[in-house]
């Protein structure tokens, strides 16, 4: 059992949130206050690095899904980076991935 | 059957202790990491949906979780107490994310799609005491 953690980075016009242990329902107030300010900064690309990510559920495609969207619609980018082999499944599983802009990262 | 019992607040901060069980349990029986994943996310999916749509915590709600196997597979009970949830109507419009652009894609229903694409089969049945999610995996 690995808590949820999160540790945010803002450089190169970047806004990189790393995320890892478990993500589910209980910490997605936490994951929604850390993005809510950065949602709609159309001059910093975000970026979410799911490299330490363990877990992660609907609740947590839930909350991709949304700041994908909000992102889109103020015309900003988003990226994710460093996705792990079991949470690729279920990015896969939902159809999610189809929708998400991959980064390679540093 | 044999059966392994575990019973949490009706809280989302609990919900890991579920997880942590059913891969006490899972392991035990030989489930493979990939099978014991795909349970965990179906699990916590049902343990959210109670959490949801159940009585609360605050009120003294409580969801019981039994881990029920023999030699063909586990059973999985997740149930909690309160007002009727339409799973039928739920199940129907379950779906993974749809929608030709980012604007129009919704999530609702996800955790019931996924409890059934990662599960050999899933019973849910409500009334006005109790709902219940019964998921089963097989074993080998």
């Amino acid at each position: 059992m690995e808590p949820f953690r999160m540790e945010q980075q803002e450089t190169n016009g970047q806004f990189v949130l790393k995320l890892g242990g478990e993500l589910d329902l209980a910490v997605v107030p936490q994951l929604q206050a850390a993005v809510e300010p950065y949602l709609r900064r159309t001059d910093l690309a975000m970026v979410l690095d799911l490299e330490g990510l363990k877990y992660i559920d609907s609740t947590g495609i839930g909350i991709i899904v949304s700041i994908l969207k909000t992102r889109d619609s103020v015309n900003a980018p988003f990226y994710v980076r460093h996705i792990p082999p079991t949470v690729r499944r279920l990015f896969d599983m939902t159809g999610l991935s189809g929708y998400l802009k991959e980064e390679a990262g540093a | 059957m044999k059966a392994v019992r575990l019973q949490i607040p009706a809280d989302a901060d609990y919900i890991d202790l579920v997880r942590n069980n059913l891969l006490g349990v899972a392991t035990k029986l030989g489930f493979s990491f990939e099978e014991i994943e795909d349970m965990k996310v179906a699990v916590s999916e049902a343990c959210s949906n109670a959490v949801l749509h159940g009585a609360k915590e605050e009120t003294g709600g409580v969801i019981d979780v039994s881990f029920e196997f023999d030699t063909a597979g586990l059973v999985i009970r997740v149930v909690n107490y309160g007002v009727p949830f339409a799973y039928s109507d739920a199940r129907k419009a379950a779906s993974g994310i749809q929608g030709n652009h980012p604007s129009e894609l919704r999530v609702g229903g996800l955790g019931i799609y996924l409890m059934e694409a990662l599960m050999d089969e899933v019973e849910m049945s409500s009334d006005e005491q109790r709902t219940e999610v019964r998921l089963m995996k097989y074993r080998g």
